[in-house]
């Protein structure tokens, strides 16, 4: 597991095609662009999808399980619409369908290293260690919180959603965004102090 | 009950009633330009929010500084197994299950109504119902198995 997370992943040969042309050239059975769609999204599906489980094999399972479900879902698919938030949803739909469907495996399913050294090549190696350590358990900490705060969390802090997309996303009025968002936030606040070893 | 009793018993209002979900607006930049000049002011004013705010925003500085580990593509190539390769084993399953048990109980019926002597029966009866019994042992394990294990569903 080595690729950098916001690479694109165009595979366009240099003529960028947009969503819409994609979608419509893959509706019609057209392969080549149905693979190009996979190759443009496919890395964002697993990083969602990884925030949520905190496990590689869940992850990677569902990010695939997405992309299989939304080329079969392309033809309902309007295409004036931006693919990313469709296929972001059916990635959440997975994850809340496998939280629910194995409760007891969630509860036994131990601490994965998920996260890669820190991008900042300024930090020397011992800050680098540490920052890597606080990230490691920020993460735990974040999948340790009720499953609609960690949520919330991963959309705003990580997905960097606006209040009005996660409003719709979630299907919850925009007033109960800031606020559920700040309980979140408390809630992480008050773990993060409860078993202090380094502040960020 | 007043104003004031309202803001006491609100843990997500500090110690001068202000409510602190508008920190989390406000780091957001979600707020409207007045709420906003209201969470600036009162933050030049209150020590317990500027904290406060102090450490939703590192906390929120450290999660989005993170990188995580990503799949290689030999790991992408690796496809779940099709939805209709799923349905046509566990149809499989289903009728080899149907096909042995009634093969079974033909089977069991043909020995209790044949003339054979009682031991052979007896001897026929405990060897079907050891592998059966075996068999059953190894399917339980095997869906407790498949309801706590870590990798079920990976495709490898």
């Amino acid at each position: 597991m080595s690729r950098d997370q916001h690479a694109p992943e165009t595979g366009d040969r240099g003529v960028e095609s947009s969503d819409a042309q994609l979608v419509a050239r893959a509706g019609h059975g057209d392969a080549e662009a149905g693979n190009l769609l996979a190759l443009r999204y496919r890395q964002a599906a697993y990083l969602l999808a990884l925030q949520l489980t905190r496990h590689p094999d869940d992850a990677l399972d569902i990010a695939q399980e997405a992309l299989l479900r939304f080329f079969r879902t392309l033809a309902r698919f309007d295409r004036r619409r931006p693919v990313r938030p469709w296929l972001m949803q059916i990635v959440r739909n997975l994850v809340r369908d496998r939280g629910r469907r194995r409760k007891v495996r969630r509860e036994d399913a131990p601490a994965v290293d998920v996260i890669g050294e820190p991008a900042d090549l300024e930090l020397d190696p011992e800050a680098r260690t540490v920052q890597h350590e606080l990230q490691e358990r920020l993460w735990r900490l974040v999948g340790e919180l009720p499953p609609p705060c960690g949520e919330i969390l991963v959309l705003r802090d990580y997905q960097g959603l606006t209040y009005q997309e996660i409003a719709a996303d979630l299907g919850i009025p925009l007033g109960t965004v800031m606020s559920r968002l700040h309980k979140a936030r408390a809630l992480l606040r008050a773990a993060w102090h409860h078993a202090p070893e380094e502040r960020p | 009950m007043n104003d004031s009793r309202q803001k006491a018993g609100d843990p997500h209002r500090c110690g001068r009633g202000f409510r602190q979900d508008l920190l989390s607006g406000y780091l957001d930049g979600e707020l409207t330009q007045g709420d906003a000049q209201k969470v600036r002011l009162h933050l030049e004013d209150c020590a317990e929010c500027r904290r406060l705010y102090d450490e939703l925003r590192d906390l929120q500085g450290l999660a989005r500084s993170t990188v995580f580990r990503m799949p290689t593509d030999d790991q992408w190539r690796e496809m779940p197994v099709g939805g209709a390769s799923r349905i046509a084993r566990g149809l499989g399953w289903l009728f080899l299950m149907v096909w042995a048990v009634l093969v079974t109980g033909f089977a069991g019926w043909q020995l209790l109504v044949s003339p054979q002597n009682l031991f052979l029966k007896v001897l026929l009866f405990a060897g079907v119902a050891g592998l059966a019994l075996v068999f059953l042992s190894a399917l339980l394990d095997r869906l407790r198995h498949r309801r706590t294990d870590r990798y079920d569903g990976v495709q490898k």
